[in-house]
């Protein structure tokens, strides 16, 4: 018997209201990935990559369809349980970063830890000074995003989104504001995450990226294409 | 701030509010403005409440005093053999003059049989010797100034027809009981009844004060118990000429302090509010611009509850910054005003400490303030759905609030103006805020102003139109109205003279009880030199007999009188009947006026003892000359004058004190004022924040310096000149709000309720220099800002 896929998409479709009228951007998409799976997404601007990942994230809603991580109906969690479990089942790397500018290097990877209270807080810094280890910036840790470079500010994002051990990683364009050697390293950090049996879901317009791919993902005008 | 045993959450509340150092700032400050406003008139109140009530049930004052003949100790002692009786005590007060900077005024002195042990009423001695020896005199302190004496000098007294004599001012006492002397224009003063007697005054004691040894009875309780120890009195054979009873425990302005202090309250209130808005707006902005780590807050695992909590604390901790500012401000100008109340009400803030639960109070407003003010906001932007968050463009993104097309359609106004007025326009929520705060500020400014014109007004009425006379003599011997009249007329510059009769009265009640003595003033019928404002009824006539006109505060004091009923008076000890045909307007104290025939058939005597004049020349320069002038007349023709009164003084006396109180209302409305005034730089700051994007857009393609600094000034004037016009008809109810409050404290006025040209162009001045210098920090800033940077602010 195949154990069940870690994440599982059925029939589900996303559409947005806007003032030029309805703008779909999932349509009838149905997919799986299996735990342990590095799954590229690509596809051109506007082919529904993002909404994807929202989805996955429970940043957004479906329209109409199922959305299950880890077993969990992530369409009918509610919104309070929703970011609780966001915090624990699913990590999320931005293409800007987004590190809270006013806290440290290891102050934003402690935060998820904080929210979710995942960890004992005696542990919590231990834990993130081994996440920025593992990530190569622990030498960046008491500095301000402001401070590192690109390169190192994702770094220290895929740490964050680590922090509460999620079952998936999710990466949105992780490259996108990195230069070509950076983004290699990125990915080459993606592939070795994988090796060490996190799954990763990443979408990105870099077709270099699909080497490291266990799984791709093509999407075109929001519907799977191969 | 390294914070490390700090959450992560916590660190990012304390660095947010350290990275935007001068929004902290502004937060804190307007915190600390509305909670020092408003706190300071707290800490006054309760300082005053509480020296008002310690210091002047500290004087032990008498539940009841009543008049009677000499008082011996076996009257006394009967006194004090009643159950319901506590302490009894004796005393005369004698009314005579006192010769003081050149003119004589009328002098009070109270005298007992050992001034250093009084037990009701006790007095503290503020300098010099108590009690004062035989021969010597202690002046009461309220009235040393209104005398002119110091301590050590000779004042000249004289009783009656007795001869004046000069005695020492040994001793200055404080009797917190008094009303204070230069408002009543009294000069209080302690003597021994030996010194009554070398000034030819009857020494013997005919006041008869006691207390009830339940303190805590009702006016009601404490009159009965009076009739009863009247009883007991006239079963001596005495005969009691009035009783007089207090309300129990109740300084005799403590209803003016309340009011006082509860209309200035209001107006802290407000100034707090209006700092509220203030925070409202910057805590906003705060979350506007914090929209997208919120959302990535909410990615990370936060919930809307815990995100709510990071806000809400750190607005509690502005508040808490901000009371640690404000509370010692409040206190420190509370206890000045508080003093300068005390003061004028003759009490002693020396001593007496702030009340903890005051202090308790501000600090609970001052945290629970901001905390109210942010929840709306925080709740708001905690709830934003994470996708919509993470999808925020920043602050410059979410102008479609406001719908500004009109803007456009209107003709004769240049681009940069119209751009100026559409950004004045982008935030409405905002811009209402502030507008309302400017304007609220503008409109307590022009209702004090309105109040200023309308005491000017007032006095100008009161001492013009009512009180038509401009000196006012008292006679040591009364004389026939006929004969004194006609040697003042005689006074070169005289216009007007009348003569005024007067007797103490006390209403008699259908339980054959008295209410409290009050004066019966008899007039010409046809008098031209007084007119109180009619409420009902009708002024006194020619034919007038046993009618009388009472004062509307008579009518509160003895509820069951009517115009047009009959009332029962004890003049001269004899019941007469008079008939209330007018109730008039004539001030705070409760009196009747009838006319000088019929006061003259009551009292079996038509004779006067204060005698009214009207100067010929309307100059009030003159008046002093004229003065003069009539004493020495009246003393050539060997009439003696007990003392005599420039009506100029006592409006000028009485101007400067009400226009103090209007004044403390112009201070606050400058704090109002400086508070929207924050706004408004909080406001152009945000601005400013908002559109660098914008801002360096226009520097992009060709925008100089100037034209950024003229169009955020511009922006700024929009705003200040929108509050200067909503101010003006704002003012009218304030006006009428700030009039009748006064009137309740000190002197009902005729409300002014249209701000006067001057007022609105002060006004006008006032509000373009504080959009000005509101704008000018954030109008340097918008051009500080390089074209790279502003172009990738995000």
């Amino acid at each position: 018997m195949n154990p069940s896929p870690l994440i599982s998409l059925s029939h589900v479709s996303k559409s947005f209201s806007g003032a030029g009228g309805v703008f779909t951007a999932l349509a009838d998409v149905s997919l799986t990935i299996d735990r342990g799976q590095f799954a590229v997404v690509v596809g051109q601007s506007g082919s529904g990559k993002s909404t994807l990942l929202g989805l996955l994230a429970g940043i957004d809603r479906p329209s109409e369809g199922e959305v299950l991580v880890g077993g969990t109906a992530v369409h009918q969690l509610p919104e309070r349980a929703m970011s609780a479990w966001r915090g624990r089942a699913v990590g999320i790397v931005f293409q800007f970063f987004q590190l809270l500018p006013t806290l440290t290097a290891v102050e934003n990877v402690m935060l998820p830890m904080d929210f979710c209270d995942a960890w004992p807080a005696a542990e919590r810094r231990p834990r993130a000074m081994a996440l920025l280890e593992r990530l190569g910036v622990a030498d960046q840790a008491v500095k301000l995003p402001s401070t590192l470079s690109g390169g190192q500010q994702q770094r220290v994002a895929i740490a964050r989104a680590l922090a509460n051990q999620p079952a998936v990683l999710l990466a949105d364009e992780p490259t996108g504001n990195l230069d070509s050697r950076t983004s290699e390293s990125i990915f080459e950090l993606f592939a070795k995450l994988v090796e060490e049996g996190q799954t990763v879901v990443m979408v990105t317009h870099e077709r270099g990226a699909m080497r490291y791919a266990s799984q791709s993902i093509t999407l075109a005008d929001g519907r799977v294409v191969a | 701030m390294d914070g490390s045993l700090l959450r992560p959450r916590w660190r990012k509340v304390l660095r947010d509010l350290w990275l935007h150092k001068a929004r902290t700032f502004l937060v804190v400050l307007a915190i600390a403005i509305g909670i020092a406003g408003a706190g300071s008139v707290l800490d006054t109140w309760a300082l005053l409440r509480r020296v008002t009530r310690d210091e002047f049930s500290g004087t032990n004052p008498a539940s009841a005093t009543i008049r009677t003949d000499a008082i011996d100790s076996a009257l006394l002692a009967a006194v004090r053999a009643h159950p319901a009786v506590g302490e009894v005590a004796a005393r005369r007060t004698v009314v005579g003059a006192v010769q003081a900077r050149g003119s004589w005024r009328t002098a009070m002195l109270f005298a007992t049989n050992d001034l250093s042990a009084v037990t009701i009423g006790k007095v503290q001695t503020e300098a010099g010797t108590w009690p004062p020896a035989d021969g010597a005199i202690a002046i009461e302190k309220s009235s040393v100034d209104f005398a002119g004496v110091a301590l050590g000098q000779s004042v000249t007294l004289q009783i009656g027809e007795a001869e004046p004599r000069a005695l020492e001012v040994v001793g200055i006492a404080r009797d917190a009981g008094l009303a204070p002397g230069w408002m009543e224009h009294i000069v209080y003063a302690f003597v021994t009844p030996a010194t009554l007697a070398m000034l030819g005054a009857p020494s013997d004691l005919n006041q008869l004060q006691f207390t009830v040894r339940d303190r805590s009875l009702e006016w009601e309780a404490v009159r009965r118990i009076a009739y009863e120890v009247k009883a007991l009195v006239e079963r001596t054979g005495r005969r009691v000429a009035d009783v007089d009873v207090p309300e129990p425990g109740a300084h005799i302005h403590a209803g003016q302090i309340n009011s006082l202090l509860l209309a200035k309250g209001a107006f802290g209130l407000l100034a707090l509010l209006l700092s509220g808005f203030l925070v409202v707006n910057l805590i906003s902005a705060m979350l506007t611009g914090q929209v997208r780590e919120i959302g990535v807050m909410k990615a990370l695992g936060a919930r809307s509850g815990q995100l709510a909590a990071m806000y809400l604390a750190l607005a509690l901790l502005l508040g808490f910054v901000a009371c640690l500012v404000a509370l010692p401000v409040a206190a420190l100008v509370g206890r000045a005003y508080a003093g300068f109340i005390a003061e004028i009400l003759n009490f002693d803030t020396t001593g007496f400490s702030i009340p903890t639960w005051a202090f308790a109070l501000q600090v609970a407003v001052g945290l629970l303030l901001p905390v109210a003010a942010a929840s709306i906001p925080v709740i708001r932007g905690c709830r934003i759905p994470v996708s919509e968050a993470l999808r925020d463009f920043g602050i410059a993104g979410q102008d479609h609030e406001s719908d500004t097309g009109w803007l456009s359609r209107l003709g004769g106004v240049t681009r940069p103006l119209l751009l100026s007025l559409r950004n004045a326009f982008r935030k409405r929520q905002r811009m209402a805020l502030t507008l309302i705060t400017l304007a609220m500020g503008g409109a307590v400014y022009l209702g004090s102003l309105n109040l200023r014109t309308s005491i000017q007004r007032s006095v100008s009425y009161l001492f013009g139109d009512i009180l038509r006379y401009d000196i006012s003599i008292r006679l040591t011997r009364p004389m026939a109205p006929d004969s004194i009249e006609r040697a003042i007329q005689g006074v070169a510059g005289v216009g007007a003279v009348e003569g005024w009769s007067s007797t103490r009265t006390a209403v008699s009640h259908a339980d054959s009880t008295l209410g409290n003595a009050f004066p019966l003033v008899g007039q010409p019928a046809g008098s031209k030199l007084v007119a109180f404002p009619l409420v009902e009824g009708r002024w006194l006539t020619e034919g007038s007999r046993r009618d009388i006109v009472v004062s509307d505060r008579m009518l509160k004091e003895e509820p069951q009188l009517r115009l047009g009923s009959a009332v029962t008076l004890i003049v001269s000890g004899r019941p007469t009947i008079w008939t209330i045909v007018g109730v008039a307007r004539t001030g705070v104290q409760p009196g009747a006026y009838t006319t000088r025939a019929a006061l003259a058939e009551a009292l079996g005597n038509g004779s006067v003892a204060l005698v009214t004049v009207r100067a010929a020349d309307r100059d009030p320069s003159s008046h002093g000359a004229l003065s003069r002038r009539i004493r020495g007349e009246l003393e050539a023709k060997g009439v003696e004058i007990a003392s005599s009164q420039l009506m100029e003084e006592s409006r000028s006396v009485l101007e400067d004190h009400l226009l103090t109180v209007a004044q403390t209302l112009t201070v606050m409305s400058q704090l109002m004022i400086l508070v929207g005034g924050l706004g408004l730089a909080s406001t152009m700051s945000l601005a400013v924040l908002e559109r660098t994007r914008e801002i360096g857009v226009m520097r992009a393609i060709g925008a100089r310096h100037g034209a950024i600094h003229t169009m955020v000034q511009a922006e700024g004037l929009v705003i200040a000149l929108a509050s200067w016009l909503v101010a003006l008809p704002l003012s009218v109810p304030m006006s009428v709000l700030v009039g009748k409050a006064f009137g309740r404290v000190m002197l009902p006025v005729p409300t002014h309720i249209v701000p006067g040209g001057g007022g609105v162009l002060q006004w006008l001045l006032v509000v373009v220099g504080v959009s000005v210098v509101a704008s000018a920090w954030p109008a340097i800033r918008a051009t500080r800002v390089p074209v790279a940077r502003a172009l990738s602010y995000e």
